[in-house]
């Protein structure tokens, strides 16, 4: 037993003297459940989406439509955008001829337009149009949710006023009020209820019918209500997707790139902790001696890092055609970019973190620390959208949001070279401002002394 | 030759090099001997240009020195992942070898350390003996005109240690200068020309093995162990030279007297002559007598 404790408290000894170990299994736990449970919005009192971007064209004069503007407005889930800006011209209104180039810039992924037939006239009825870029499935489906509680909870009154439409048109304006006026009296008698009062109502189009919209029900999945829901007949949502229609596999195009890149990170910077592992061998001493100097060793470094990490990404590309028929043929040449910049960026990283460090287990900490975080922050786990606002400022100051974003524009969007270019230009920009800390901190640093 | 005047070297409050001169003639074996922390390593460095001084000249300077330079440090730098061949051909390629002669070189090398059929072998499957004789090698493939061994036997078997005092001893034969950093008197006596001894930054002595032990006020050195019989005897014997005890264990004693004396005195309390060794000081009674320290005392 004697010889158990006496282990026991050795190990605890060594345990004790590794910082790093210590960081590692207390620090780093507590700090990531705060980050995360801000980044999924534990404790929150108001938890959920917040603030994705929803165009919206109203093309409709009827007071109910500018109310539905509101009720899209109230919620916090959307960030209402009714307003554009073309290039070198004043802001102005939002029509419905601009929405789909905007869709493509990625300005905004959904928009709704109210048009000028919202309410049927004809057959009792509403219209509405929804336009989609679904390159995030969650974030699709999380609005689909939400538009269909805005919808829902405003759709009786539009109803209503759509079914006092359509009798006027069928029956003439005078049939239409003789009609509301024998209900009226009708529900009088049987409730014992003010006829007159019952009569505003129906004129307002007030049928009752919020009472059937209690029910629950998915009404607005891609605009199609659900089965077994009657107002899922009169809701009629025309459902257009704006980008990403001919990708081949949709999931695969979504979530290939954020997993890589979180790899991509792990190796690459592991590459740079070698530096430690080369320096406490005597390998830069003897490095050193020869003609070989410190910009040598971490350029070298560098760029095989960025070799290694192009390479690790085509390869898991590779497997994403052969798993899930990824098409990486169509945009070969965006994607050996993208990939070029993400493992530069990656690579310029592994090297700050080695600049930074003063040992390999401290990098080793900081790199599992850093790499998870921005993983987290930059949306390779959950879309950005579903963070809060803060948080969501903060992701585009992290490499895998850049790398998932470029991505994304290549496999969904099957952007141009050009429309790549500012996503590559911010990659090249972390690369260029990394290497050049890390730079500064090795002639400072004593890594290459022996 | 290579000069080295007032070579002053600190690490924030501590002098790790106090005004150190030497001159090493081309195709001497230069010793420096001394305890660890004494600032061999740090002089390396300096001669290496790994490092600037504070204060003094190197000459020829950093540039002038790499290109003819051959630095075998105190670990085994080697990339223990790949090949003693694939070693050799990547430090003979950074010292601008290339084709036929890269080859040719790396051939030779392995053959003079004794593991050309070990080329194709991953260094990590090495003994330490061979690591250590690998590291010597991949400083020597450019055929530099001077090596610096830091301690490059630290940790090696009898038979390892001695491959290497051969193929130095070669070495230096056929005309290489060598500057040998140990804290083994043994090694610097075996090996080295000239001897520096070196302590607290500073080299305390400097000549060849004659002229460092010509230092020693005694003529011999007398060992016997510390027990209970001997502990009377060496305290009666303490003021007639001078006496260390190592360890504990043994005694270390440099008499001022006539053996005939010592030896008459001990047998004064029975003690019998087997208890005695008797040998010519060495390079340990040197530093003893300069630093008032053993060099075992001060690893």
């Amino acid at each position: 037993m004697s010889i158990i404790l006496t282990l026991l408290r050795k190990e605890y000894l060594i345990f004790k003297c590794d910082r790093a170990a210590f960081a590692l299994t207390f620090l780093v736990p507590a700090l990531m459940i705060y980050i995360f449970g801000m980044v999924f919005g534990i404790n929150r009192a108001d938890t959920g989406p917040r603030g994705i971007p929803l165009a919206v064209v109203n093309e409709c004069d009827n007071p109910a439509a500018r109310h539905l503007v509101d009720v899209l407005r109230a919620e916090k889930g959307f960030r209402i955008i009714t307003t554009t800006t073309p290039d070198g011209g004043a802001e102005r209104e939002l029509e419905a001829g601009d929405l789909k180039p905007l869709m493509r810039d990625n300005v905004f992924r959904f928009a709704i337009v109210i048009p000028s037939n919202l309410i049927e006239t004809s057959s009792p009825g509403v219209n509405l149009k929804l336009l989609s870029n679904p390159r995030n499935e969650i974030e699709t489906q999380t609005v689909n949710g939400l538009l269909q509680k805005c919808i829902f909870s405003n759709v009786p009154q539009l109803l209503g006023q759509s079914m006092q439409a359509s009798m006027k048109s069928m029956l003439g304006g005078a049939g239409k009020d003789k009609f509301n006026r024998n209900i009226a009296g009708a529900i009088s008698e049987s409730f014992g209820v003010n006829e007159s009062e019952v009569l505003r109502e129906l004129e307002a189009g007030n049928f009752g019918f919020d009472r059937m919209t209690s029910r629950d029900g998915d009404a607005a999945d891609g605009g199609k209500t659900k089965k077994g829901n009657p107002l899922g007949e009169l809701i009629k949502i025309e459902n257009e997707q704006v980008v990403g229609k001919d990708v081949k596999s949709p999931a695969a195009a979504r979530n290939v790139g954020a997993w890589a890149v979180m790899f991509l990170l792990f190796s690459v910077s592991h590459l740079a902790i070698t530096l430690f592992e080369e320096k406490r061998a005597g390998l830069l001493q003897r490095l050193m001696s020869s003609s070989v100097r410190p910009s040598h060793v971490l350029w070298s470094k560098f760029l095989f890092g960025v070799l290694l990490g192009l390479v690790q990404l085509m390869a898991l590309f590779c497997a994403g055609r052969l798993l899930y028929g990824l098409d990486i043929v169509s945009h070969f040449g965006q994607l050996l970019l993208m990939s070029a910049a993400a493992a530069g960026a990656c690579a310029g990283f592994g090297m700050l973190i080695a600049s930074i460090a003063r040992t390999s287990a401290a990098a080793g900490f900081l790199t599992t620390l850093l790499v998870m975080l921005m993983s987290c922050l930059g949306g390779a786990w959950v879309p950005v959208s579903f963070m809060p606002e803060v948080v969501q400022k903060i992701s585009v100051f992290t490499i895998p949001y850049w790398v998932i974003e470029g991505f994304m524009q290549v496999f969904w969007e099957g952007g141009s070279l050009a429309r790549l270019a500012p996503t590559v230009g911010v990659l090249c920009g972390i690369t260029l401002a990394a290497m050049s800390v890390a730079w500064w901190r090795f002639k400072r640093g004593t890594i290459f002394e022996p | 030759m290579l000069s080295i005047r007032s070579i002053t070297k600190r690490f924030g409050g501590f002098t790790a090099l106090d005004e150190v001169s030497l001159e090493i003639s081309p195709g001497e074996c230069f010793g420096l001997l001394g305890p660890n922390g004494a600032g061999k390593t740090t002089l390396m460095s300096l001669i290496a240009g790994l490092r600037k001084p504070d204060g003094g000249m190197i000459s020829p300077g950093k540039s002038g020195a790499r290109a003819s330079l051959g630095l075998v440090p105190q670990n085994v730098a080697l990339y223990t992942d790949l090949t003693a061949g694939q070693n050799l051909e990547i430090f003979g390629k950074l010292q601008g070898l290339r084709g036929a002669t890269l080859r040719e070189r790396v051939g030779e090398a392995l053959e003079a350390v004794q593991l050309s059929e070990r080329r194709k072998d991953v260094v990590k499957t090495f003994s330490g003996g061979m690591q250590r004789r690998l590291n010597l090698a991949a400083a020597l493939l450019h055929r530099p005109g001077l090596l610096l061994c830091d301690e490059p036997t630290v940790g090696v078997d009898p038979q390892s240690r001695n491959a290497i005092f051969d193929y130095l001893g070669q070495l230096n034969r056929d005309g290489l200068t060598i500057i040998y950093s140990t804290h083994y008197m043994e090694e610097a006596a075996r090996l080295c020309s000239r001897i520096g001894i070196i302590d607290h930054g500073k080299i305390l002595a400097l000549g060849t093995l004659d002229e460092l032990l010509a230092l020693l006020p005694f003529e011999d050195e007398i060992i016997f162990p510390n027990t209970s019989e001997t502990k009377l005897f060496a305290e009666r014997m303490a003021p007639h030279g001078k006496l260390v005890s190592e360890n504990g264990a043994q005694y270390r004693f440099f008499p001022q007297l006539k053996l005939s004396e010592f030896y008459r005195r001990a047998e004064e309390l029975n003690l019998p002559a087997r208890l005695f060794a008797q040998q010519r000081p060495t390079l340990e009674a040197v530093f003893l007598h300069l630093t008032g320290r053993t060099l075992r005392d001060t690893k």
